[in-house]
């Protein structure tokens, strides 16, 4: 089996009659945090719903623990977890409830301890877990939805816009949840908006535009990727 | 537990937190609920009230004094149509057919006293049937409840996080689906009470099964159906409009055009102009009561030779009897032949509105349930025809007593000679050619062949929507990117 835990080879995708990804190609070693970065329309949301097996590529392989999305999106499935820019979950229930639904949906099974757990590990207040998701803010939500990440285990992790709306100590936070996974030993593709939110938890960052991979950084050993360096790219890259 | 069935669970439950699903839960149980109750006693009242009539009825005719028979024939006979037990759930044509039938001599009547006229004073929803809550109305409800199941995952983005957890896409569906169903169930429950009350009250166990599932797989159409086109669209908005246009379509428009579609393809005279080819047909025979009017002519003659007799006051019987019976036998040969015409014609129509039950379920439903309930049109039909019967026995009946208890020189003389009226007299005695009418629903086996083609379009229909429902789920995979 090969070592790389997510694998884009001369990835290729079309939306329609347009091309959204060309000879796109990446890995991710297993414990790693790559970061996709790009503006609106560069092909991030589309590279992780490829991954997710919701988009067919028009040419070229999306691998995930060396599998072919498209020959079993259920084996990619039961391996990831997905994280939307919204965390979607159910309004209507509890933490604890949304937790319980989709683990048992997952085939997981989680005595109410290990909930706890996991709520403690994202740090999302006691008193909040039995409350239903509509009166929780956004950093809430998304907590909860770590949460589930954890509890399932999955050895890979898919995040889309991630930050996107979380005030700056939320931001925080979520980085840090971010980093602990990794260090975990959790495989994490994330798409963002966010430079510095990026190059603060991932080891590697790739640049999109308009559908190409046009950069990529990779942090020193034992150091962090400069966002200077990857702002400074990403700029350039827009004004083109 | 298996995914679809968690999937089911998660939705109860958020109908149960809902003030939509609870309060629409509650609309449909105490519609269903009340038209039951109220149907249920209007359909107990009036068949004890039609079983007493027709004793009354009998008991009042056996009970007349000694007198002429003709005068009996005259004075005629009611029949009552009995509900069938399945009323209590189906009235069916009964409260628009007439109920009541006036049995006489010389004359084939309507049924009389439809009970929808008296209802329609009442106000509309006096006739809202549990039938008619089941057909139109728990649709509605399962409409407002349903309709969001597959949309509201995919306008909330949660069919993602399903997809991510493992879910297969048909598990989804089949969740929403064992969801809906079980809320048909729910609202199913009242119809097997009342099915039972029939069933203790005689009518047939594979009936009262039968009529049970044929309304378990019509609400199983709607619950496919809702969880297809919930499937089918992204937003809520859309998927509740296009059911309410399936349900105004399927429950309101198909019914009436099908009606005039029947007509138009099955045309039948109006009332006005059959009764007037009836009464030219009936004016070229002879008059009954004058037993010297020339049609009867040769069956003087014949009858003379046969008892070798000059005269007909030499008869061993009365000829004004022979006549009366002979005339009566000819003018309802006369009339059934033009209410058997009448009857195909209306047959015609319903067989066209029968077949073209395919592009409604409702339309399906309505004849599955009349059909098996026996509260149909060919009941209505088969009710004239058995009264038409009784009416031909004892009017023969009786003249027969015309014929054989009296001489033809007292009969033509009893408004003269007051000896020969009191000989017309005949014993009460002979009022009991009159026999018991009761009107039973048709056999089991008939109503249960009759409505197998309606159940089989009902299946057709939920097989369409399955398959449509489990297609579109299996595209919900690449329709999650949007």
């Amino acid at each position: 089996m090969s070592s790389m835990a997510i694998e884009a080879t001369d990835l290729c995708v079309e939306r329609g009659q347009a091309r959204v990804l060309s000879d796109v190609t990446f890995s991710v070693a297993k414990g790693d945090v790559f970061a996709l970065l790009g503006g609106n329309g560069a092909g991030k949301s589309t590279t992780l719903l490829t991954f997710l097996g919701f988009l067919a590529p028009a040419s070229g392989e999306a691998k995930v623990l060396g599998q072919d999305v498209q020959a079993d999106k259920k084996f990619v499935h039961q391996q990831s977890a997905y994280l939307p820019e919204a965390a979607n979950l159910y309004p209507h229930l509890t933490a604890r409830e949304n937790l319980d639904y989709f683990l048992a949906l997952a085939g997981v099974s989680q005595t109410p301890e290990d909930i706890e757990a996991a709520l403690d590990h994202v740090s999302l207040r006691e008193d909040a877990r039995g409350q239903r998701l509509e009166t929780y803010s956004k950093g809430m939500r998304q907590k909860v939805a770590i949460a589930l990440a954890i509890l399932r285990k999955a050895p890979i992790l898919f995040l889309d816009e991630p930050t996107s709306g979380l005030d700056p100590v939320a931001i925080d936070e979520f980085n840090a949840l971010i980093s602990k996974l990794a260090e975990s030993g959790t495989t994490v593709l994330m798409v963002t908006h966010d430079v510095y939110g990026a190059c603060q938890v991932a080891r590697r960052v790739g640049l999109l535009r308009r559908g190409q991979l046009v950069g990529l950084f990779e942090a020193p050993e034992g150091g962090r990727i400069s966002p200077d360096e990857v702002h400074q790219a990403f700029a350039k890259e827009h004004q083109q | 537990m298996k995914p679809a069935l968690i999937i089911a669970a998660g939705e109860w439950r958020f109908w149960l937190r809902s003030k939509l699903g609870v309060a629409a839960l509650i609309l449909g149980f105490v519609l269903i609920t009340t038209s039951l109750v109220a149907n249920s006693a209007r359909v107990g009242a009036e068949r004890a009230s039609r079983d007493s009539l027709q004793t009354a009825a009998e008991e009042t005719f056996r009970n007349q004094p000694d007198r002429h028979p003709h005068r009996m024939v005259h004075y005629g006979h009611y029949v009552f149509r009995a509900p069938a037990p399945l009323a209590v759930v189906d009235p069916g044509v009964d409260p628009y057919t007439g109920t009541v039938m006036f049995l006489e001599g010389h004359h084939q009547n309507s049924a009389t006293f439809a009970p929808a006229f008296s209802g329609a004073r009442a106000g509309a929803l006096a006739r809202l049937t549990p039938a008619m809550a089941y057909q139109l109305l728990v649709p509605l409800v399962l409409i407002v409840i349903g309709f969001a199941s597959m949309a509201r995952e995919r306008e909330g983005g949660t069919d993602r996080q399903l997809l991510t957890a493992g879910v297969a896409p048909h598990d989804i569906w089949l969740g929403k689906v064992i969801a809906l169903l079980g809320v048909s169930a729910a609202l199913l429950f009242p119809l097997v009470l009342a099915a039972s009350q029939a069933l203790f009250a005689g009518e047939s166990f594979v009936v009262t099964t039968t009529f049970i599932v044929g309304y378990a797989v019509y609400l199983t159409v709607w619950a496919l159906m809702i969880a297809a086109v919930s499937t089918s669209t992204r937003q809520l908005s859309t998927s509740l409009m296009a059911l309410m246009v399936l349900w105004l379509a399927l429950c309101l428009m198909v019914p009436p055009v099908v009606a005039s579609f029947a007509r138009m393809a099955s045309p039948m005279p109006s009332k006005i102009e059959a009764d007037l080819e009836v009464a030219v047909a009936l004016r070229e025979q002879g008059d009954g009561h004058n037993a010297n009017d020339p049609a009867f002519n040769r069956l003087r003659a014949n009858l003379l030779e046969q008892y070798g007799v000059h005269h007909v006051e030499d008869l061993p019987i009365n000829f004004r009897g022979v006549v009366a019976e002979a005339a009566e036998a000819d003018l309802t040969d006369t009339m059934n032949t033009f209410a058997e015409k009448k009857l195909a014609g209306e047959v015609a129509q319903a067989r066209v509105q029968h077949w073209l039950s395919l592009l409604s379920p409702q339309l399906a439903v309505r004849h599955f349930s009349m059909t098996l309930a026996s509260t149909d049109l060919a009941q209505h039909h088969r009710f004239t025809r058995e009264a038409e019967a009784a009416r031909f026995s004892f009017v023969q009946g009786l003249n027969r007593v015309h014929a054989e208890q009296m001489t033809y020189t007292d009969d033509i003389n009893r408004s003269r000679d007051k000896g020969a009226e009191q000989r017309t007299r005949v014993s009460a005695e002979n009022w009991r050619v009159l026999d018991e009418f009761r009107f039973a629903p048709a056999p089991a086996s008939d109503r249960l062949a009759g409505s197998s083609l309606f159940l089989l379009v009902l299946l057709l229909w939920a097989a369409g929507f399955a398959a449509l429902g489990r297609a579109r789920a299996l595209a919900l995979t690449e329709a999650a990117h949007a």
